[in-house]
């Protein structure tokens, strides 16, 4: 969208508002915060408004109620409770930069790649394990299902994790 | 970050940040006083940068800087824990570059000669007998 002159003015659950802007006058990273506590999340956004970025949240599912709370074993810290005034719907964060030409990643090291990785991959393994245990437990081809496409994401996941690993053992970066 | 700490070994992120923290910045400037002192070699990405930043903090390297400079943003500042181990690893990286110099100034002095002497295989060239041969005349060698 960018490159086609539409910056990113507002995001609802289902919604993406766009203002016109200049072709590839802005650039977008995608970071799942959904393991972080509010407060820390708070913080990032702070850190990332100061260091010149535009930050949007943004839910990863379509769950609409209110009042929700849910159990989240694989957040930081040995798990936490999400609730709509804490991370609940605000999983995922849309971070714009202005372009200078240079490519954008907040990640740039290998060691906090992988750290980041991880982060994102501890969901899908809890999502794999229950899965797996109602696709047996339940018979549920369904359950299956989920489990084998959570079970593909995992691969990959360790696919680019020892791929870190192994340019990290090359450079120090 | 994986700092070495019993041998002093810093990566290369996590000195910048201590020598650019030597005048309280926040992360913005940090990340631009990094990219100006490499050249543009090293770039840092903000979420990065916010993981080296509170990494630092746990230790006690780093600190929010008092005052804070009266903006918004928060300045951080390297307390005299971070000052020392920026000393440090200053003291390592001499000793360091004194052995290279000591190695690799020498092997270059070899190297400016080398080329000219011998041919790919080892045996001297026709233009190195030439050239050694002036040289030795005119006291180059």
């Amino acid at each position: 969208m960018s490159d086609r002159g539409w910056r990113l003015a507002r995001t609802e659950k289902l919604l993406y508002e766009f203002e016109p802007c200049g072709p590839g006058q802005y650039r977008y990273c995608v970071e799942f915060v959904g393991h972080k506590s509010r407060e820390d999340a708070d913080r990032y956004v702070r850190f990332l408004e100061d260091c010149g970025c535009r930050v949007f949240f943004k839910n990863v599912n379509l769950n609409w109620n209110v009042g929700k709370v849910e159990v989240r074993p694989w957040a930081e810290k040995g798990g936490r409770l999400a609730s709509n005034a804490t991370t609940y719907n605000r999983e995922l964060l849309i971070v714009e930069k202005e372009n200078d030409g240079r490519p954008f990643e907040l990640h740039t090291t290998c060691e906090d790649r992988a750290r980041y990785l991880k982060d994102c991959r501890r969901p899908v393994l809890f999502l794999f394990v229950m899965m797996a245990a109602a696709g047996i437990w339940k018979r549920s081809w369904l359950a299956g299902i989920f489990a084998v496409l959570a079970l593909a994401a995992l691969v990959w996941y360790q696919i680019a994790l020892a791929k870190l690993k192994r340019r990290s053992e090359l450079e120090e970066l | 970050m994986r700092d070495n700490r019993k041998g002093g070994a810093l990566t290369e992120v996590t000195f910048y940040i201590l020598l650019a923290l030597h005048t309280p910045r926040h992360g913005y400037a940090v990340m631009q006083f990094i990219e100006e002192k490499t050249g543009g070699r090293l770039s840092l990405g903000a979420g990065t940068l916010y993981g080296a930043l509170n990494s630092l903090q746990e230790k006690g390297w780093i600190a929010p800087a008092e005052g804070g400079g009266g903006g918004r943003k928060k300045e951080y500042a390297v307390t005299p824990l971070g000052r020392e181990i920026a000393e440090r690893e200053l003291a390592r990286l001499n000793e360091l570059a004194a052995v290279a110099v000591e190695i690799i100034g020498g092997a270059r002095d070899e190297q400016k000669v080398l080329p000219v002497l011998l041919e790919p295989d080892g045996s001297p060239g026709k233009v190195a007998e030439q050239d050694v041969g002036q040289g030795l005349a005119a006291g180059a060698y």
